[in-house]
């Protein structure tokens, strides 16, 4: 009997807990209780509960209560994806997610005719590759562009003198002045890998380097073409090689952040590679009045680099390259339908010129549209925003001609751009260690010219097949 | 013979001396090894240093001393908004609080009632129980937290849009309901307690429940102290488990440590916060620590109750 | 049970297993449904129908009210976020029954979600739990009936509720004492440690499930297992060329991290203890202060006081020691291993010695005066006074705690994760140069989202630690011990 008790409680607690909050049977969905919640990045959570705010305050037959929230961007999509039931209706996240979002029926598409023609209206034709995605065979819009993004250059304005940072070289020499390396990225993964990756050549804007280009996934997933095995990528590669072991040369982040090294006192480097959410760290690094903010600096193809190659001849000029992203705003898949045409409403707003032009004086957030450059040079005039800030724009915005969005069509093909160690082998290269893990392939060096050709056609075999080829062809570079 | 003697008894004397003199150096060397960081720690949360130009340097610095001190650290910390939440500090604190003094409560409860069980009682299960507890703890703590997010998500107290405050009598339950595992200290400490004690209450006609009451508890004051000791100061150390299961995403409500870890590893690219941090360690470790200090009598028996008897 | 295997024979004299206690508590079944009172036979189908026979009416009222409760679930199956409990959760379990869902209609907005694996495992089993309880109830429900019989039949009268509930505070303590922990002890302990380990026999895997865009994993036995011989999946690799050295590096840590805390510690111990050394208060709140700091503070300012640029590393260069600033924990890929190992391990002294001076502190004080006298009319010196005497004492005493502490090193979390992060990493995998398995475990679930792989590492972190306490600490006396003890 009085174990029995026992099971009772056991039961009555079970039995309450389980069946007293259960539904029956039906869809997994969000709660529809009269209040839209949106996700934003942290530094601009303030600035679009204020937008929102005033949107209502217009918009009296709205009928729900908006309640933003401010997140790290970076683990946005990581924490939908994990449980989407528990997480906002519309969320931004940068455009290289879209994919996996879609895929994994995270995030619903975007009908509404208005809004859909607004972005195409509004933004760069490059962008329209990446925001949209397939379901059922059929092609959607499923993110909303308002801020643009692409990696510049932040340097030390006391030690590098005017005109140096305009190159590699330039900033080498003023690292061997000061002691220090030159530069340094904040990271190394697929994202901070493009300043070498997509460096173009100076004349013509050119490279090799392509990446599911033409990738078609509304026909079952064509993968497109994609190449990093030209002459050009491998003198690259080399070049970096030796601008790495330079004393004054090139260096990863390290652990205790790429800022402190930025520091002076530090002796740790003179410039970094960057994005617009870096800013702040960096002015404390630095201090405002050091802060340099400029384009990724071209570097010259040494004797060195070019040896064995017939594509590239020593004293080609090539300018570091990057993504040029955009930042989206999303609707979660479990968010209820009785939102749907509220939230679209809500997002046309949030995602317009006008409010992107504030949130650019506000927060700083690099408006996505075309043509955001004349309101940049504008705020500048008027003395809305001061030099730093500026240029800040200015760069991105000019940063973003030598760019490309981060391809992706469907979520698999991005994902092996990223996750399929392709930026690990592209760092072991220029590290020239070995790289162990290909299946039972090794590649044990990477320091000849060969061991170069065979990273490379490993980081193309990763990015295509999404796992390491069984063995190296004969010849490299691979013609298919 | 007598001055040999002497001499032998003042060079022993001597060498003792020379001993002991080699034992508080080396104590008080090992001493400043073991200070250095802690000291560390405290500077810096009282470092105030600027760039020339004005702006605010937060981050780890080569200068071990500092060169300038000050309390802006401290008003930051309190001022600040984190993560989207205004106040977020004084907020974690008393997040923490709330959920420690609660997990207190429960735990010791637990634990206290589990120990009385398997010390003193004799029942079929008995040991059925006592391997299946120690099975379950020789699993890795957090290979269960997935699945303990989302047992607490089914019943809403977690991961809840319209409830995120939920959250923390979630954090409550995950941190109490596993206590009562984590018998085997207390019992080690009631196994020592003479079983003659129980036997002759017993004879006289007592129950289980006034034994337990009028002669187990009285005796039990320094493990049920060093109990609730630990199950106080374990939210309070705790980042991993507090922030998946009360959500990245729900800072307002996380603990203050998942806060303070947050402020130094956190996605978020500032890294210039790192003076904020340690101020935030001052003011998490000043109670921890006294508390411990006061209460380190308890805390010591309870060791040795656990480490001697398995 | 592996616990059962190593039952020692006097074990099973003594005592009914607990596999044969429930056998036996079935096999009379047929015997109490032929004899028992027409209620009894009554409560084979309706809950408590014995009872009411018997006017207990309240324990009746319990009874089948929980029957009802638990039939409803069974047959209604509610649902919670689209999973649904009951016989449709069993259904669910085989995770054949899925749908990828993706119906989308673009003029209302209505999604349609697919199928939630995850979830449906989990109820799944937490219905099987239900219907263990339902067995166990109707077991439970036919006994006390039938109790009641026997108790007329002898002319007593059946117990009254609250003689049940006075029971419960004497003969039947325990009961209450343990209820609490038992269902919270259920529900957020056991089950899910039981539905991770059913994880490492699924697909269960976000990067290889992203890869072909789907939410929907399924069975698939002992697969993530053979990877660690032959690499397939995801991170196939990964386990088969790095499971070794993380094992490997784990037994070394937790041998190393062990003995040099515990002797640390003793002589730490020896030292503050000497006779005739003054402020023995104020050394041992020295080191009991670095104790009750929290570890992710102290292990934190330690490792950014060692950092690259932090002061540790400004010192040695300003005293001209070294040239550039050297990685001592590993953060950086290029960092040497070896030092970073060593460097740990030195670290964790710093945090574990204290703990065993504490402790050995009370115990070195409780060893025979005596002894000491009869060692030093032999004329022993004090290292040898040390090793025969100290040494074997301390050592004898405190078995339990080296054997514990052992485990607790292999799980110890904390000073990795927060001192090296696992580093140096190797390019390409997860495992760095000093992650242990449980700091694998953390970074392959957590961060990866390959539950089945994490589940995997966890198995085998439960077998390692499981075979040393079976063989230590089964075999010790304070456990051999417990079973004359009452």
């Amino acid at each position: 009997m009085k174990k029995l008790l026992a099971i009772v409680l056991v039961l009555a607690m079970t039995v309450a807990v389980f069946t007293g909050c259960g539904k029956k049977d039906g869809k997994a969905e969000i709660k529809d209780d009269g209040v839209i919640r949106v996700w934003v990045g942290e530094e601009s959570a303030e600035f679009y509960q204020k937008a929102c705010d005033a949107y209502i305050a217009d918009h009296s037959d709205f009928g729900y209560k908006i309640e933003v929230k401010g997140m790290d961007t970076g683990s946005i999509a990581g924490t939908i994806t994990n449980d989407p039931t528990a997480a906002a209706d519309i969320f931004t996240v940068a455009h290289d997610n879209i994919g996996k979002l879609a895929s994994t029926q995270c995030a619903k598409p975007i009908t509404d005719e208005s809004l859909i023609e607004q972005v195409l209206a509004d933004n760069p034709e490059s962008f329209r590759g990446v925001i949209y995605s397939t379901l059922n065979d059929k092609q959607y819009l499923y993110g909303v562009p308002y801020i643009s993004q692409a990696l510049f250059l932040y340097y030390n304005k006391a030690l590098v003198n005017d005109g140096e940072q305009e190159t590699f070289e330039g900033l080498r020499e003023a690292a061997k002045r000061a002691g220090t390396k030159a530069i340094t990225v904040t990271g190394d993964d697929g994202f901070n890998m493009s300043f070498a990756l997509l460096a173009r050549k100076v004349s013509d804007k050119s490279t090799t380097v392509k990446i599911y280009e033409g990738a078609d996934s509304a026909s079952g997933g064509s993968k497109g073409t994609s190449n990093c095995q030209g002459d050009d990528t491998v003198a690259i590669i080399r070049w970096l090689q030796a601008f790495a072991e330079d004393p004054n040369g090139f260096k990863w982040a390290s652990s205790d952040g790429w800022d402190a090294d930025l520091d002076k006192d530090n002796k740790g480097v003179v410039a970094v590679i960057g994005g617009a959410w870096h800013y702040n760290t960096a002015k404390s690094a630095l201090g405002e009045s050091n802060l340099g903010i400029a384009m990724i600096p071209t570097f010259t193809l040494t004797d060195a680099a070019c040896e064995g190659l017939s594509g590239v001849s020593a004293g080609d000029e090539y300018r570091g390259g990057t993504f040029a992203d955009c930042k989206c705003f999303m609707i979660n898949a479990y968010s209820p339908a009785s939102k749907y045409a509220k939230e679209q409403d809500l997002i046309k707003y949030l995602s317009s010129k006008d409010v992107q032009n504030e949130s650019y004086v506000e927060c700083l957030n690099v408006p996505a549209y075309v043509g955001a450059t004349e309101f940049i040079k504008k705020c500048f005039d008027e003395g809305k925003v001061t030099e730093s800030q500026y240029n800040l724009a200015a760069m991105q915005v000019g940063m973003a001609e030598w760019g490309i969005p981060q391809p992706f069509i469907t979520g698999t093909l991005n994902t092996y751009y990223y996750s399929k160690n392709g930026p690990a082998v592209f760092r072991a290269m220029i590290d020239k260690t070995a790289y162990p893990t290909t299946g039972d392939q090794i590649l044990t060096e990477t320091e000849s010219l060969d061991g170069v050709r065979k990273g490379l056609y490993l980081v193309e075999y990763l990015w295509m097949h999404g796992q390491a080829p069984s063995s190296f062809p004969a010849s490299l570079p691979d013609p298919a | 013979m007598s001055t040999e003697k002497k001499k032998r008894v003042s060079s022993q004397s001597r060498n003792r001396r020379v001993s002991l003199g080699a034992t508080y150096t080396i104590l008080i060397i090992l001493g400043i090894i073991w200070l250095i960081p802690l000291v560390w720690i405290v500077l810096s949360a009282f470092r105030c240093q600027y760039q020339p130009d004005g702006t605010f340097i937060g981050r780890v610095t080569s200068n071990f001393f500092p060169k300038q001190f000050g309390l802006k650290n401290f008003k930051d910390l309190f001022t600040a908004t984190y993560y989207g939440v205004p106040g977020a500090f004084p907020r974690w604190m008393l997040n923490t609080l709330i959920i420690a003094i609660i997990d207190c409560i429960i735990s010791t409860f637990l634990v206290l009632s589990v120990a009385y069980c398997m010390s003193k009682l004799k029942f079929k299960l008995r040991k059925t129980f006592m391997n299946v507890s120690m099975i379950i703890g020789l699993f890795p703590g957090f290979m269960s937290m997935i699945a303990i997010y989302f047992l607490l998500k089914s019943i809403g107290l977690t991961g809840n849009p319209s409830h995120p405050e939920y959250s923390v009598i979630g954090l409550v339950l995950a941190y109490s309901a596993g206590a009562g595992m984590g018998f085997q200290i207390a019992k080690g400490f009631f196994d020592v307690i003479p079983n003659a004690l129980v036997e002759s209450a017993k004879l006289d006609g007592c129950t289980s429940f006034k034994i337990f009451q009028r002669i187990i508890l009285p005796l039990a004051k320094p493990i049920i102290i060093y109990q609730a000791l630990m199950s106080f100061t374990g939210p309070w150390m705790d980042f991993i488990f507090a922030k998946v299961i009360i959500g990245a995403d729900n800072a307002r409500y996380w603990t203050v440590s998942v806060g303070l870890y947050s402020m130094l590893f956190g996605t978020h690219p500032d890294t210039n916060l790192f003076t904020q941090f340690a101020a935030g360690c001052v003011i998490v470790a000043i109670p921890i620590v006294t508390l411990f200090m006061f209460l380190q009598k308890y805390y010591v028996e309870g060791v040795t109750a656990g480490a001697v008897k398995g | 049970m592996g616990a059962k295997a190593n039952k020692t024979p006097k074990n099973q004299k003594t005592g009914l297993t607990f596999v044969e206690r429930i056998s036996k508590s079935f096999s009379d079944f047929g015997k109490r449904f032929a004899d028992g009172s027409p209620g009894t036979k009554l409560s084979h189908f309706i809950f408590g129908a014995g009872n009411f026979y018997h006017k207990q009416y309240i324990k009746g009222l319990i009874f089948l009210l929980l029957q009802i409760a638990i039939l409803a679930l069974m047959i209604f199956c509610p649902s919670i976020n689209g999973t649904p409990y009951g016989w449709k959760a069993l259904r669910n379990l085989s995770l054949t029954h899925v749908s990828e869902g993706g119906d989308f209609d673009p003029f209302t907005g209505q999604f349609t979600s697919g199928s939630d694996c995850k979830l449906m495992v989990l109820f799944g089993f937490v219905t099987i739990a239900m219907i263990f309880i339902y067995i166990l109830l109707w077991n439970k429900n036919i006994q006390s009936s039938y109790k009641a019989d026997m108790d007329r039949k002898v002319g007593k009268k059946p117990t009254t509720f609250k003689e049940d509930l006075k029971e419960l505070l004497d003969g039947k303590f325990h009961v209450m004492m343990l209820t609490p922990t038992c269902i919270a002890a259920t529900i957020f302990t056991i089950l899910p440690t039981i539905f991770m380990i059913a994880l490492a026999f699924t697909t269960y895997n976000s990067q290889d499930m992203n890869d072909l865009g789907t939410n929907l994993f399924h069975w698939n036995g002992l697969q993530n297992f053979r990877a660690v011989f032959t690499g397939e999946g995801s991170l196939g690799i990964e386990i088969k060329n790095r499971f070794l050295p993380v094992l490997g590096w784990t037994f070394i840590w937790a041998i190393f991290a062990t003995l040099t805390c515990y002797f640390g510690g003793i002589i730490l111990a020896l030292l503050i203890n000497k006779k005739g050394l003054k402020g023995k208060k104020v050394f041992r709140t020295v080191f009991i202060f670095t104790m009750a700091v929290p570890q992710f503070i102290s292990l934190l300012a330690v490792r950014n006081l060692l950092g690259e640029y932090g002061p540790f590393n400004s010192l040695l260069m300003q005293l001209g020691w070294i040239a550039k600033p050297i990685g001592f924990l590993g953060l950086h890929p290029s960092d040497s291993e070896k030092l970073a190992k060593v460097m740990v391990i030195l670290i964790n002294m710093w945090v574990g010695i204290p703990y065993t001076m504490l402790m050995t502190s009370g115990i070195l004080m409780n060893i025979p005066a005596d002894l000491y006298e009869a060692g030093r009319v032999d004329g022993a010196s004090t290292v040898k006074m040390f090793r025969k005497i100290t040494l074997p004492y301390v050592i004898f005493v405190t078995t339990p705690y080296l054997i514990s502490s052992f485990i607790g090193n292999i799980n110890s979390f904390n000073t990795i994760f927060l001192l090296t992060g696992g580093g140096p990493t190797y390019t390409g995998y997860q495992a760095g140069g000093t992650d242990l398995l449980v700091t694998w475990l953390y970074k392959v679930t957590i961060d990866q989202g390959s539950y089945n792989t994490g589940a995997v590492i966890g198995i085998f972190t439960f077998i390692i630690t499981a075979t040393i306490t079976l063989i230590t600490y089964r075999r010790s006396k304070a456990y051999n011990e417990e079973d004359t003890f009452q």
